[in-house]
């Protein structure tokens, strides 16, 4: 049963959905989510996750706030300028919903730690903002075998998918280009509608309701608009998960 | 052969569409990769990092059929 008559009161319009009920709110609150990235994208996904009753967040960026974050990464304000994300996050899901933990951490993701960052976590956000990154949690995942809901936006396209190589393809089987050195333009309501799907994808997947994007990859244009989804398909000369069964 | 590419964002400036605002209508002899057509047409490489048509992601090895609609995606990495 959900811990209190107060979380029950909390939850119980998401408990009503069909197949969700106390079972599901109740796999939702022991679950440990690893959010990589506290941005744009991790602003709109930790608070659907924190607000949902996931037990455990864990917030990890290595970023301080500027000034030019503040059209999309929503959790913070002005006078958080300068001030770590991850701290400021961790605080500000807490109070959000004080019935959840919520862990700062401030390490650099890099190949070295990615691994050790994302151990006992039952699955991991990518809500980061570069391709060197997400490669390095890529094989992190794969290693550990922990599934991942991969998002990543710029201008008003954005990407998501959920990766558990081998049973559906990773990051590295699709996506390998470098993206250009400069930083794209992005409007803050990109990564809001990103990062509020990938949340969506999280939390089906932990309640255990309805079906993810395995095998799929959802490209949203939101200057047509359109929304397409697509079947991937595992690359067998993948250079991180080739030979993988 | 005729095939359709499509973009949208900065690629579509590189595109130069002639169909729709996005659609850019292009003849290829024999049948070619993806990655061949973009370069004959002039989009540099590394611009696009994958494509699909027919609701499948495509790599850029991909050779296209006739007719085939063939959206172009850009580096995505921001969040």
């Amino acid at each position: 049963m959900p811990r209190s008559k107060m979380e029950f009161g909390r939850y119980m319009r998401q408990l009503e959905l069909q197949d969700w009920g106390v079972e599901g709110q109740n796999r939702l609150g022991d679950s440990h989510v690893f959010m990589a990235g506290v941005g744009g994208l991790g602003s709109s996904a930790g608070i659907y996750l924190a607000a949902a009753g996931v037990g455990k967040i864990t917030v990890c960026d290595s970023d301080r706030v500027e000034l030019s974050n503040l059209t999309r990464q929503t959790l913070y304000g002005i006078t958080d300028v300068g001030m770590p994300k991850a701290t400021l996050a961790a605080q500000r899901l807490k109070a959000f919903n004080p019935q959840i933990e919520v862990e700062p951490n401030i390490s650099e993701i890099d190949h070295a730690v990615a691994g050790g960052l994302i151990e006992g976590s039952d699955l991991v956000l990518d809500c980061l903002d570069n391709l060197e990154t997400r490669v390095a949690m890529n094989r992190a995942i794969i290693a550990a075998g922990i599934p991942m809901i991969y998002a990543a936006c710029s201008e008003l396209t954005g990407h998501v998918s959920f990766l558990h190589p081998p049973e559906t393809p990773c990051l590295e089987c699709f996506v390998s280009r470098m993206p250009p050195a400069v930083e794209p333009p992005i409007p803050g309501f990109t990564p809001g509608v990103i990062g509020s799907l990938q949340a969506m994808e999280a939390i089906k997947h932990l309640v255990g309701i309805g079906e993810t994007l395995k095998g799929r990859l959802l490209v949203f244009e939101g200057m047509e608009p359109r929304v397409d989804v697509l079947e991937i398909e595992r690359d067998p000369d993948c250079p991180a998960c080739r030979g993988l069964s | 052969m005729v095939i359709y590419l499509r973009s949208g964002g900065k690629l579509r400036d590189r595109l130069k569409p002639d169909v729709d605002i996005y659609t850019r209508k292009v003849e290829v002899e024999g049948t070619p990769t993806l990655e061949e057509i973009l370069e004959e047409i002039g989009i540099p490489d590394g611009l696009v990092a994958f494509a699909f048509a027919d609701g499948k992601v495509r790599r850029l090895n991909y050779r296209p059929v006739e007719g085939d609609v063939v959206t172009l995606q850009p580096p995505v990495s921001g969040g």
